[in-house]
């Protein structure tokens, strides 16, 4: 693998994360070490309690660590303040929920926009270029002044990818993106992000314990018990679900 | 029968109390005005003065009555919009709709008597510290005050019944929730908008335009007979019960108009936004403070009119000014206490709907702190709704206060004043100072508490809420 062209876009090194008292604590993470590589899709998979959020939430700068260390591409996050964290997320990563994406104020536009305005500052006319060509390719012009509940599952989740991608992110975190669609929309929803990972060279992190949503990603990262467990390249949907099955029962 | 939980209603509490302790001092210092007057016969008018005192007194009583229950009716409303939640959950596990309808009453009627028995006694205390203070200041002579007398049962029953009433008629909403309600992510506004408004709507134009009827009525008899304030009060409830029934369609326009003036920043654009976003509850939220501001204005203008008469009636005999100054002096500190304690009851209104706004809103402000809100941002975002809201109230509060002082005035003193001649509106700009303050006192204070619960959140927690 061609080691300058994935120079990694994030990446964590002996990650602990624990909860709890003293006496009481319990590990979500135990020493995880993991490069995200920048232009590709991955995805973040294992079952539940597996610390895959808790993993993405630190990365993300939601959470903190409680050992280790945290890039976001050049910029080590571990011991950034709140504020700090909080500019970080509204200009170098952008995020895909699985529902309560949108702001039910704001509408379809005010949504996409909103990082923009946090930042105080107007639109360039080429950032307008680029999000006029999202709002496109994703099928939403009709669709800019209506607000969040006037829309279907599918199409809200197609504004946050829109939103996420529209500041032109070092790293979008997609968190189980089709867990509340059916599954041809989520078909639909995986595609797009699969397509913005290879067409404008996006990286994306998708969390998820679903092995059809993860079949589309280019690089498959196992998360067991708060330890990474497997790392693989491309592949099916059988070949995951039996890997996760081959997990359960070890 | 479910046990009291004391936590959750203290808002309520706070509310009738305050209600039942606003109405029993009302009455108890009304008496101790009328003892005065009537010893203190100095211009010689004391009948006169004593008739204009029985109809404010009974004004004062009305407006008790009136603001406790609809204040209490309120807070209850928001208080079962916030438990959609439990009671869906109670009825997925079988409990019947008319069940959990009762068991919320049986909790109002408990709220109702522990608040006025509190207030009781708060307003008895009260009553008795401002007479001790006007005694050691001698504004008011050494007689015997009567602090029990029996018409103070009267809003200590009214906190009581309201109370049972305004939790029946805010329990309604019960009957709407769906067990299926408890599973999902059940939202408020599809209560809200459940209930049609165009009857709604019909009833409040019927009433204000009856009650602005019998406001002109009440002007035009004021000209003659100072019993034209009578007409004049159930002029102004009919009208006022009109605008508050009608309020939905006023109070989010007015929002919609202050919450632009905040600017375009993104905090300022979605404050302006949640501002507005259930108009049912916003204007639930701000409606207490529109009639807190109404007294007040309506009180100080009608005193302010009053003054001006009276000093242009007795241009000529100094000696007999100086006396009616300083009874004037009383009224007015009285009434500015008086109704500062419904504007207090607003307030406490005010806090808890901005609150529990606030805390139904946590996965929302998860997902902006996600997104880039810095924890400053929230907090002024969250400033600026509690200050829309409370501009909006005091606004319109004013607007209308103005409106019915100068009425009260006009039909209480039309024929005092020479030749049946017309008041000029009295605005008293101490008042204006006052209101403003206190409006930037309430907007800071409101915003506190859930600026620190917001902020406090951990983004992935607020997240984590499902």
């Amino acid at each position: 693998m061609d080691t300058t062209q994935h120079a990694l876009v994030a990446r964590v090194e002996s990650l602990g994360k624990s909860y709890g008292s003293a006496e009481n604590t319990v590990a979500a993470l135990r020493g995880v070490s993991l490069g995200i590589r920048r232009g590709e899709f991955t995805a973040i998979m294992g079952p539940s309690g597996s610390g895959k959020s808790t993993l993405m939430h630190i990365m993300a700068g939601l959470d903190s660590a409680t050992s280790g260390r945290v890039w976001l591409a050049d910029t080590e996050i571990t011991d950034l303040a709140d504020d700090a964290l909080t500019i970080l997320r509204r200009r170098r990563v952008g995020f895909v929920f699985q529902a309560f994406n949108l702001v039910p104020t704001l509408d379809v536009e005010g949504n996409i926009l909103l990082p923009f305005e946090l930042d105080g500052r107007r639109v360039s006319a080429e950032e307008r270029a680029w999000i006029d060509q999202l709002v496109g390719s994703l099928g939403l012009d009709a669709r800019l002044r209506h607000r969040p509940h006037e829309l279907s599952g599918g199409q809200q989740q197609r504004v946050a990818i829109a939103r996420a991608l529209a500041t032109r992110p070092d790293l979008v975190f997609a968190d189980e993106p089709t867990g509340n669609l059916d599954s041809r929309t989520g078909r639909e929803v995986l595609t797009l992000l699969a397509t913005a990972s290879r067409e404008y060279g996006q990286s994306i992190a998708m969390v998820t314990h679903d092995p059809v949503a993860a079949s589309y990603a280019d690089r498959i990262v196992f998360l067991a018990d708060g330890a990474v467990v497997r790392d693989l390249g491309k592949s099916s949907a059988e070949e995951i679900s039996s890997l996760m099955l081959a997990m359960e029962r070890s | 029968m479910r046990r009291l939980r004391v936590s959750e209603h203290v808002p309520s509490i706070l509310v009738a109390s305050l209600g039942a302790a606003f109405g029993v001092s009302l009455l108890q210092l009304a008496g101790v005005m009328s003892s005065v007057i009537v010893a203190d016969d100095v211009t010689g008018s004391s009948g006169m003065v004593r008739v204009m005192l029985a109809a404010v007194a009974i004004v004062f009583i009305a407006i008790a009555i009136y603001v406790s229950a609809i204040v209490t009716a309120n807070t209850f409303a928001t208080i079962i919009a916030g438990r959609t939640r439990t009671i869906a959950l109670l009825r997925l596990i079988g409990s019947s709709a008319a069940t959990q309808r009762r068991a919320v009453a049986w909790e109002g009627l408990q709220v109702g008597v522990v608040g006025a028995v509190v207030g009781t006694v708060t307003g008895t205390v009260v009553s008795l510290g401002v007479v001790a203070v006007g005694r050691a200041t001698d504004f008011l002579p050494a007689l015997d005050y009567g602090f029990a007398p029996p018409v103070i049962a009267l809003p200590v029953v009214a906190v009581v019944l309201t109370t049972w009433l305004a939790s029946w008629i805010g329990s309604r909403r019960v009957l709407t929730v769906s067990p299926i309600q408890a599973t999902g992510a059940s939202q408020e506004e599809s209560l809200e908008q459940a209930s049609g408004h165009r009857a709604r709507n019909v009833v409040a134009a019927v009433l204000v335009v009856t009650g602005l009827g019998a406001l002109v009525l009440a002007v035009v008899v004021g000209l003659v007979s100072p019993f034209g304030v009578l007409i004049g009060v159930v002029g102004g409830l009919l009208s006022f019960s009109g605008f508050i029934l009608g309020a939905q369609a006023v109070m989010p326009r007015v929002l919609r108009w202050v919450g632009r003036a905040f600017g375009s920043s993104a905090p300022a654009r979605l404050a302006a936004q949640n501002a507005v976003r259930y108009p049912e509850r916003s204007t639930r939220t701000t409606i207490g403070l529109v009639i807190g501001v109404t007294l007040i204005t309506m009180f100080a203008v009608a005193v302010e009119s009053f003054q001006g008469l009276m000093r242009r009636l007795q241009e000529g005999q100094p000696g007999g000014q100086e006396q009616t100054d300083q009874v004037l002096v009383i009224i007015v500190a009285v009434f500015s206490i008086l109704t500062g304690f419904s504007a207090l009851i607003a307030a406490v209104g005010m806090v808890n709907n901005l609150s529990l706004g606030v805390l139904q809103r946590t996965r929302e402000l998860g997902l902006l702190r996600a997104l880039g809100f810095t924890a400053r941002q929230v907090r002024r975002m969250i400033l600026i709704e509690s200050a829309s809201l409370t501009v909006a109230a005091v606004l319109v509060g004013l607007v209308l206060g103005t409106f019915y002082g100068w009425v009260g005035a006009q039909s209480l003193l039309g024929s005092a004043t020479a030749g049946g001649g017309v008041l000029p509106p009295a605005v008293p700009v101490p008042l204006l100072v006052a209101v403003a303050l206190a409006a930037a006192v309430l907007t800071l204070v409101a915003s506190v508490t859930p600026s620190r619960r917001a902020t406090r959140i951990a983004p992935v927690a607020a997240l984590a809420v499902t």
